[in-house]
């Protein structure tokens, strides 16, 4: 198999969801001593932006995003070691923290957000439910974080989104990070009114949100 | 009353979904994240792993506890007048809850929703036939620290004579909400009487999950004997399979398992089997209350509520449109009909657009008709040998005319629905009215209602009282709309 074919079978694994064809494919371009930057750049990440791309067009359903995302990740555990190794690094496209705040347990749409974050490159830190907004803080501290992403699903926990603003504020720490807030009763006006950087629809939104945030950094 | 009432399943398939939330309950369990309410499971027989906080549930240990819910749930209002028990007084209609936003009554736009929206929603409730009770709609941006809910609560007595539900966050708000509704009762003794507030909680997070928080409201307020009862909420797709019957397989764990807890901390607990279950929009993950399926769902609710002789309930008829438009009118229409003909005894129903995120006053008055045609068809045929009415047919004959007979003067106020939004008029002189459409009729008898005084107020002495108990209160007043806008 020829370099093209291998990161063309990498790039249709992760288009098709499919996590052996991916670790196959991951396998097999170490094998051929691709670059795994390169298989990394040329390969699964293409399979990212045309899935994205037919996504946001309607064709294929969330399921089908989640399913090439979990491709990804499958390929990752073959390549990243290999990175590694060779002592290179993927270009840092900055790091995450994401998690639901203080009062809400509810974390499918968090993850499906993280998920989507990983696979465009980005460090995702993910704290799970019930946060509260000092903790959160900590944490972004500790991992250096450049987001703080804040998610909630019910509207009496929305509150708890613009007390970690709030906190940030009063420590002084708020232009250290960007925070984008989501989840189902959120709006761009309540992003607006809390102060936020910014707000996604969906997760592939919230991709191109931080994308374009660290972009303008 | 209908004879039969519409049933998606038969009774074999009832029991088998019984049976499979059973084996569920057995099999997979519940994550329990509240350590007393682990503990009581344990007490009582049900295997706990403190590692996972996985909850593992004997059979027989939930079906000892399902045995002991009432069969009736009784709401009361201010005034005893508007106390519904079902199901013999459904189906009852209500509005649907806590909606960050509003659609601005006067200038159209989306904003947060405040107390004050909160005092005219109350007011259009009390005068809307078609509402039962007024179960808060929005949330209360404006409300103080400390005061989250009884800045929801307060407006909302204040103006409604009917029974009030909503949800409070800890128990200190439970608290303060109590002590208003003494305040109004004029003691607590009369209060207790005739309790007439409803707590609702969502202890349950789907799939299989009790939460720390909601867990503990659902204790506290059980085992003190207030009213109150929690809402399983699954998303099919998302948070349940995304098959309907597994959903309702699902759903019905989740019901079972809530319903053991409530009944193990106070046995004889009255609760009502009301879910909101849902599918997701596949295409995006988009949350689709309005979605047909949750009638049909329902459907099924209402049938595995009758099988455990429970009075049954769900968030039917919310709509994912964001204004007043067909959808909004077809969505609520279509999963309401289908919910009241499977038997539901409430229906969680009006003024919600945009999948509970936003408040609409047209659309609660246009609900409230739709709320009237859904109690009609619960009444169904009425059938009886006098309303067959063979002697005015006979004394008619063929050929005659039923118009001028003393039989239907007799009715003619009663036996059909006379809407006020559904237009009937010629074409003719609905042009010469401007031609109205529903949304605005509806706005028309929004601004007639609310730029009245409203009778239901309580007195200026209860007032005093209240205020001078909670300090920083929100005044809780329904403003009047300016008239002269349109």
């Amino acid at each position: 198999m020829n370099k093209e074919q291998i990161l063309e079978n990498l790039a249709t694994a992760i288009v098709d969801g499919d996590d052996d064809m991916a670790l196959e494919s991951a396998r097999a371009a170490l094998d051929a001593q691709l670059d795994p930057l390169d298989a990394v750049d040329q390969g699964l990440s293409k399979g990212m932006d045309i899935i994205g791309e037919q996504f946001q067009s309607g064709e294929v359903f969330l399921p089908e995003l989640l399913m090439a995302a979990s491709a990804f990740k499958a390929a990752m555990e073959i390549l990243k070691p290999e990175i590694e190794l060779q002592k290179k690094e993927i270009a840092k496209q900055g790091t995450v923290l994401i998690g639901t705040v203080k009062g809400d347990l509810h974390s499918i749409g968090k993850n499906i957000v993280g998920t989507v974050l990983e696979t465009k490159g980005f460090d995702v830190v993910d704290i799970g439910i019930d946060n509260g907004a000092l903790d959160i803080i900590q944490e972004a501290k500790k991992v250096q974080a450049d987001v703080i992403a804040l998610s909630c699903l019910m509207t009496t926990t929305m509150p708890a989104q613009k007390e970690v603003i709030e906190t940030l504020e009063e420590m002084n720490l708020r232009d250290k990070y960007f925070v984008i807030v989501g989840g189902g009763p959120v709006t761009p006006e309540w992003a607006n009114e809390i102060g936020a950087d910014g707000y996604g629809e969906s997760a592939i939104q919230a991709a191109e949100l931080v994308k374009e945030l660290m972009d303008n950094k | 009353m209908p004879a039969r009432f519409a049933e998606l399943l038969t009774d074999e398939q009832v029991v088998r979904v019984h049976e499979a939330s059973l084996e569920i309950l057995e099999n997979v369990g519940m994550l329990v994240r509240n350590e007393e309410a682990r503990a009581r499971f344990a007490k009582h027989g049900c295997l706990v792993d403190t590692q996972t906080q996985i909850v593992k549930f004997p059979r027989a240990i939930v079906e000892h506890f399902r045995q002991a819910i009432p069969p009736t749930f009784t709401f009361h209002g201010r005034d005893p007048q508007y106390d519904r028990t079902i199901p013999g007084d459904g189906p009852l209609t209500t509005t649907s809850s806590s909606a960050p936003d509003v659609l601005d009554p006067q200038t159209g736009n989306v904003r947060r929703a405040r107390s004050d929206d909160i005092a005219r929603i109350a007011y259009l409730v009390n005068e809307l036939p078609g509402y039962d009770l007024f179960s808060i709609s929005v949330t209360a941006d404006d409300a103080p620290p400390g005061q989250y809910s009884l800045s929801r609560f307060y407006p909302a007595l204040k103006h409604c004579l009917k029974p009030v539900r909503g949800s409070a966050p800890d128990m200190d708000e439970v608290d303060n909400i109590l002590k208003l509704g003494a305040l109004i009762a004029g003691s607590e003794a009369a209060f207790w009487e005739r309790p007439f507030i409803t707590f609702q909680y969502c202890a349950l997070i789907s799939p299989l999950t009790m939460d720390v928080e909601s867990t503990e409201k659902l204790m506290r307020l059980t085992e003190r004997g207030i009213p109150s009862y929690g809402v399983v909420a699954p998303n099919a797709g998302v948070s349940a399979p995304f098959t309907l019957t597994g959903t309702l397989a699902l759903a019905n764990a989740e019901f079972l398992a809530q319903a053991a807890l409530e009944q193990m901390v106070r046995a004889g607990k009255p609760i009502i089997y009301e879910p909101l279950p849902t599918v997701a929009d596949m295409r995006t993950g988009a949350y689709a209350p309005g979605a047909i399926e949750t009638g049909i769902i329902l459907m099924g609710c209402a049938q595995m509520a009758r099988f455990y002789n429970v009075p049954s309930g769900g968030f039917s008829g919310l709509s994912n449109a964001k204004t007043n438009d067909a959808q909004s009118g077809f969505e609520t229409g279509m999963s309401t009909a289908v919910t009241v003909l499977a038997g539901a005894d409430l229906l969680n129903m009006g003024g919600l657009l945009d999948a509970l995120m936003v408040f609409d006053f047209a659309k609660a008055v246009i609900d409230n008709e739709i709320a009237l045609m859904l109690k009609q068809t619960g009444r169904g045929l009425q059938f009886s040998e006098e309303n067959l009415a063979l002697d005015v047919i006979a004394e008619t004959g063929p050929g005659g005319m039923f118009l001028d007979k003393l039989h239907t003067i007799q009715r003619m106020r009663a036996t059909a629905l006379l809407p006020e939004i559904a237009d009937r008029a010629p074409r003719n002189q609905w042009e010469a009215e401007g031609m109205p459409d529903s949304q605005t009729q509806a706005m028309r008898r929004v601004r007639e209602i609310l730029t009245r005084d409203n009778p239901a107020v309580f007195s200026p002495d209860v007032d005093a009282r209240i205020r001078a108990e909670f300090e920083d209160l929100v005044a809780g007043d329904a403003v009047a709309l300016d008239i002269t806008t349109d």
